[in-house]
């Protein structure tokens, strides 16, 4: 792709919209009184157009789409408009919109694992599908729904119709809900987060399924996300949601370009990304989305903007025209506009991650050699006989230094999460050693020798809400781990304070239970419990992925201040690189058990050497339109095989882009041998294993 | 499948004949015909019971191995599943009792299960709702009633209507009257007796599949697939019918095989009060009767009924979980 598709880009104002909302308003009741998601939304969607709604968690831009798909629950109260071909979706009963339902508008949905009925084939669902709205036989309707897989791109699609979903991977699974959605042709697709729940590699070939429906039906896309780098490349139009409104709605080069209201400029600014060039601070949005439980008046971003006057807090500002910019909901949007007024204010990067660098020269906190962790595949109900063996983890190793973070970089299923939990469980390992702060674990037998290491070795989860007790309140969750090694009472009581002084939580937390805390509270009472013991490790699995990107800023600039604080060992385990970048000092990347690469955290980036990290690196969305669609990527066929049976040579031959260039003697070795990792030179710690490079 | 089936019935014709061999032994251990002679006047010699035993194959004299001999060969060559103490065949019982039975416990059945069902779905669909609330109240209260009560208040309610309101057909004793002649008006006597213990049956029968299947069915019925079927076209109520039921029937088709012979021999209390002469009667009459034969029969009978039952529910699960065919 170059840079001259963007002026190709159609502009068919005259076309008439598909879709219409006015003034669309959704109250919910809750206990707490009624929350009002969706405060006045109005927007078109014409034709063979994508319109990208942004937003975070709680904006109410999935309860927007579910307005429109005539979802939502019956408790839910609706007003305004939903206009679909002329015609007023709102007060329309079950009945009359499951006419329109999947004949003229079609959805996608965020989690392809259980959108798909697990008791029907595929073939069946994708049948039915088309017979709700057409009368066809059995047979034609088959023929179809093979069609439709093919078209999505399932391979073998007549064999694949007979076989259930849970037989299919994810990407696979959200293919065919794709294929269910455009069956019947319908004029607007809605996709709600619809790569969210998948791999880098896979969301970048589902968004091109999805670019390829749209352009087989000519509907109008309704995407709704929360990452700005995935609207940046496939969106024409952008419409920025915060507390239930639209807050900016602006062509996508326009808003990206010059974001105008302050709310998009601060959320850009909070974004990780990987484009080459300077490793930028991230400037984290200060506080939380407002609650929508009788919102106070004034702009609700006033308490989070940088450059709020007065007149903010006085009256919500209403979405309005800015010359050459689109529309923005906010009083100084001229300015903006203009460039008199940056819009992220003075605040600096208040307390950006620095200090990463070659510093790192503390005792070794853990070393891994040479780790193997399978598992046994069993068939059969009564006797399991092994059929197979897992290959999880095979032959790792690193090593990480006090004051270090290593981050582990891999699709799911390649074995990192599982590196993390033998590390954590403390055992002798299957295969090869594993050394916490210079003690062998293998060679440890007493119990209380594992108890005081448990101490040295702590985990975050990734999801706060999970991990941490519902019944019990912030002070007893950080008491926990100080009773287990036997603090008394005095000290546990002065320790809690310090942790949560330390993660930058107020005392008043500890009363609270963490269902009355937002998620990145939550995120800092579950890091201040990991760190109630002094660890010298921690094992961090995928910190910050149930964050919203406004407050994961802020969890990262958190972990940076608390190693270099602390001195703390970080073991980062995490699919999106964007973040990982900004977190950790080296990287290793593993595909199929494998470390295939690892190195310094910027010579990774900025000179990858494997063809599987580069493929990695290239599928990550930029939120930026014009270098997104100019770049060049590569994207990967096919899915990470499975690891029960690993090629007998190098791992990533099936998937590989080098491979298939390459001459037949270097293929041959491709198949047949294993390559060891070649260091590179001039750049120490630099390491990549790959025949054809 | 068929290899399924026969394989699983294979499996199960081996765990009844143990069983019921098992149960001959403890029968005849616990079991003692000769006291059934003890209260009758004039008072017979222990010989003279013996004699009288012996030609039922049930003489204590006779050693218990050559007794479970000759039962058990006339079971496997004749199907014959001797005789009770006092010389009436247990064959002949349990096949007159068996139908009995059959009558009142499959229409009971089925009527629960629909019922049960049906309320489950609508009441899951308006969780909380005050159709949802109402019903629930009226289960549990159900559910709290025991089967004696339950039915006594049925007979009351109906000799109440038969005096009040005239009407002559809801007959409160006995499965059909004395002189009705001819197929026709024999079929329409037995279905009108028939009325009052089936809803007896059935009202203690449904609330079971109403609870279980209403909170089973909460679990699917807000899953992501049934808001997927919605978006393809679907209304509610048809996506939570085809997609969101089918999957939580499962469990509830396997409690209902498996309940089938407890509700054979289990309707005892409704037995009774409604003068029915079924196999749970039996049952309790060839224990206190020190019947070993009878007893054993009806053992034997229940376990058929549970192999057929866990047949069923196999054949059940593989209709309703296409899944399974593939593993």
């Amino acid at each position: 792709m170059t840079l001259t598709t963007l002026a190709a880009t159609p502009a068919p104002t005259d076309a008439t919209p598909v879709l219409s909302v006015r003034d669309l308003r959704i109250t919910f009741p809750s206990e707490a009184g009624p929350v009002e998601a969706v405060r006045g939304v109005d927007f078109d969607l014409l034709p063979g157009r994508t319109l990208g709604i942004v937003g975070e968690s709680g904006s109410g831009k999935s309860a927007t789409a579910m307005a429109v798909m005539g979802l939502l629950p019956p408790s839910a109260e609706l007003r305004g408009q939903v206009l679909l071909g002329g015609r007023d979706l709102i007060g329309l009963g079950d009945k009359e919109l499951s006419a329109l339902r999947g004949s003229s508008i079609g959805m996608v949905f965020q989690d392809p694992l259980s959108a798909l009925t697990p008791i029907f084939s595929v073939g069946r669902l994708l049948s039915d599908a088309l017979r709700v709205h057409q009368d066809l036989t059995k047979r034609a309707a088959w023929e179809q729904a093979v069609e439709l897989l093919d078209l999505v791109g399932i391979p073998d699609p007549r064999g694949r119709a007979k076989s259930f979903p849970h037989e299919f991977s994810g990407g696979m699974r959200q293919r065919v809900v794709i294929a269910m959605a455009i069956a019947n042709k319908p004029s607007v697709l809605v996709a709600d987060e619809p790569t969210t729940a998948l791999d880098v590699t896979v969301q970048a070939q589902i968004l091109d399924v999805l670019r390829l429906a749209q352009q087989e039906t000519g509907a109008g896309l309704v995407l709704i996300t929360h990452d700005l780098g995935v609207v940046a490349g496939h969106a024409d139009d952008i419409a920025v949601m915060y507390a239930g409104r639209f807050v900016e709605r602006a062509d996508v080069d326009e808003l990206f370009r010059r974001p105008t209201m302050p709310y998009t400029a601060r959320l850009l600014a909070a974004v990780p990304t990987v484009d080459s060039g300077v490793h930028r601070p991230l400037v984290p949005i200060g506080g939380e989305p407002p609650a929508l439980v009788d919102l106070p008046g004034g702009c609700p971003f006033a308490s989070r903007c940088a450059v709020a006057q007065d007149a903010c807090r006085a009256d919500e500002p209403a979405l309005r025209e800015i010359t050459g910019h689109g529309h923005v909901a906010c009083l100084r949007a001229d300015e903006i506009a203009d460039g008199t007024l940056d819009p992220a204010g003075d605040t600096g990067p208040d307390d950006g991650p620095g200090g990463s660098g070659p510093e790192a020269t503390g005792e070794v906190v853990l070393r891994v050699e040479d780790l193997v962790k399978t598992f046994p595949v069993t068939k059969g109900a009564l006797l399991k006989r092994r059929v197979g063996t897992l290959h999880a983890v095979n032959r790792v190793s690193f090593e990480l230094r006090a004051g270090e973070t290593l981050g582990l970089v891999g699709e799911s299923g390649s074995g990192k999460t599982t590196t993390l939990l033998e590390v954590l469980r403390l055992k002798r390992p299957e295969g090869g050693r594993i050394e916490v702060a210079g003690t062998d674990i293998g060679t440890v037998d007493s119990a209380a020798r594992v108890r005081e290491l448990r101490q040295d070795v702590q985990i975050v989860m990734q999801d706060p809400l999970g991990a941490l007790n519902p019944r019990l309140p912030v002070f007893q969750l950080l008491a926990e781990p100080l009773q287990a090694i036997g603090r008394d009472r005095e000290s546990i009581r002065s320790r809690v304070h310090e942790l949560l002084a330390l993660v930058g939580l107020d005392a008043s937390v500890s009363g609270r239970f963490p269902a009355a805390l937002s998620g990145g509270q939550r995120q800092r009472v579950g890091i201040a419990r990991a760190l109630a013991t002094e660890p010298k490790l921690l094992a961090l699995d995928e910190p910050l992925s149930a964050l919203d990107v406004s407050v994961q800023a802020g969890v990262i600039n958190l972990l940076a201040r608390l190693k270099r604080e602390l001195g703390l060992a970080y073991l980062v385990v995490a699919h999106d690189l964007a973040v990982v970048r900004y977190i950790s000092d080296r990287i290793a990347v593993m595909y199929l058990g494998h470390i295939v690469e690892t190195g310094d955290t910027e010579s990774i980036f900025s000179d990858p050497r494997h063809p599987y990290t580069r493929a990695l690196l290239s599928a990550i969305p930029v939120p930026d339109p014009q270098r997104e669609r100019a770049r060049e990527r590569v994207v990967l066929q096919g899915e990470q095989p499975s690891a029960t049976q690993p090629p007998a040579g190098c791992v990533f031959v099936d998937r590989c882009p080098l491979y298939r260039l390459a001459d037949e003697e270097v293929r041959g070795r491709c198949r047949t041998e294993r390559p060891e990792p070649t260091a590179v030179a001039g750049r120490p710690g630099h390491q990549y294993a790959c025949h054809a490079v | 499948m068929v290899r399924h089936v026969i394989r699983k019935a294979a499996g199960w014709l081996l765990m009844i004949v143990v069983a019921t061999n098992a149960t001959y032994f403890l029968a005849s251990w616990f079991l003692d015909p000769r006291s059934n002679f003890k209260e009758l006047r004039p008072v017979r010699t222990e010989e003279q019971i013996d004699r009288a035993l012996a030609p039922y194959n049930l003489n204590p004299q006779e050693p218990l191995l050559h007794r479970w001999w000759d039962w058990f060969t006339s079971v496997v060559f004749h199907f014959d599943w001797g005789k009770s103490p006092t010389g009436v065949s247990v064959n002949g019982e349990i096949g007159y009792r068996a139908l009995i039975s059959g009558e009142l416990v499959i229409i009971a059945t089925i009527l629960s299960v629909v019922i049960g069902v049906t309320l489950a779905v609508y009441t899951a669909s308006r969780q909380y709702g005050w159709a949802d609330r109402i019903s629930q109240a009226v289960s549990i209260a159900v559910f709290n009633i025991p089967t004696s009560v339950a039915a006594l208040a049925v007979v009351f309610v109906a000799i109440w209507l038969n005096q009040n309101a005239g009407l002559h057909f809801l007959y409160v004793a006995g499965e059909n009257s004395p002189g009705v002649e001819g197929l026709f008006p024999t079929i329409g006597d037995r279905l009108l007796h028939l009325i009052l213990p089936t809803l007896s049956l059935t009202l203690m029968g449904y609330v079971g599949y109403h609870l279980t299947q209403r909170s089973l069915l909460l679990d699917t019925i807000n899953a992501d697939f049934v808001r997927t079927a919605q978006a393809t076209g679907l209304t509610r109520s048809k996506a939570i019918r085809r997609h969101a039921l089918r999957a939580a029937l499962i469990p509830t088709a396997t409690s209902v095989a498996f309940s089938i012979p407890a509700m054979f021999t289990g309707a005892v209390i409704t037995e009774t009060i409604f003068g029915w002469n079924g196999m749970g009667r039996y049952f309790i009459q060839t224990i206190s009767k020190n019947d070993v034969h009878g007893t054993v029969a009806t053992a034997a009978f229940a376990a058929a009924l549970t192999a057929i039952g866990a047949i069923l529910a196999d054949i059940a699960t593989v209709f309703l979980d296409p899944r399974v065919r593939v593993n």
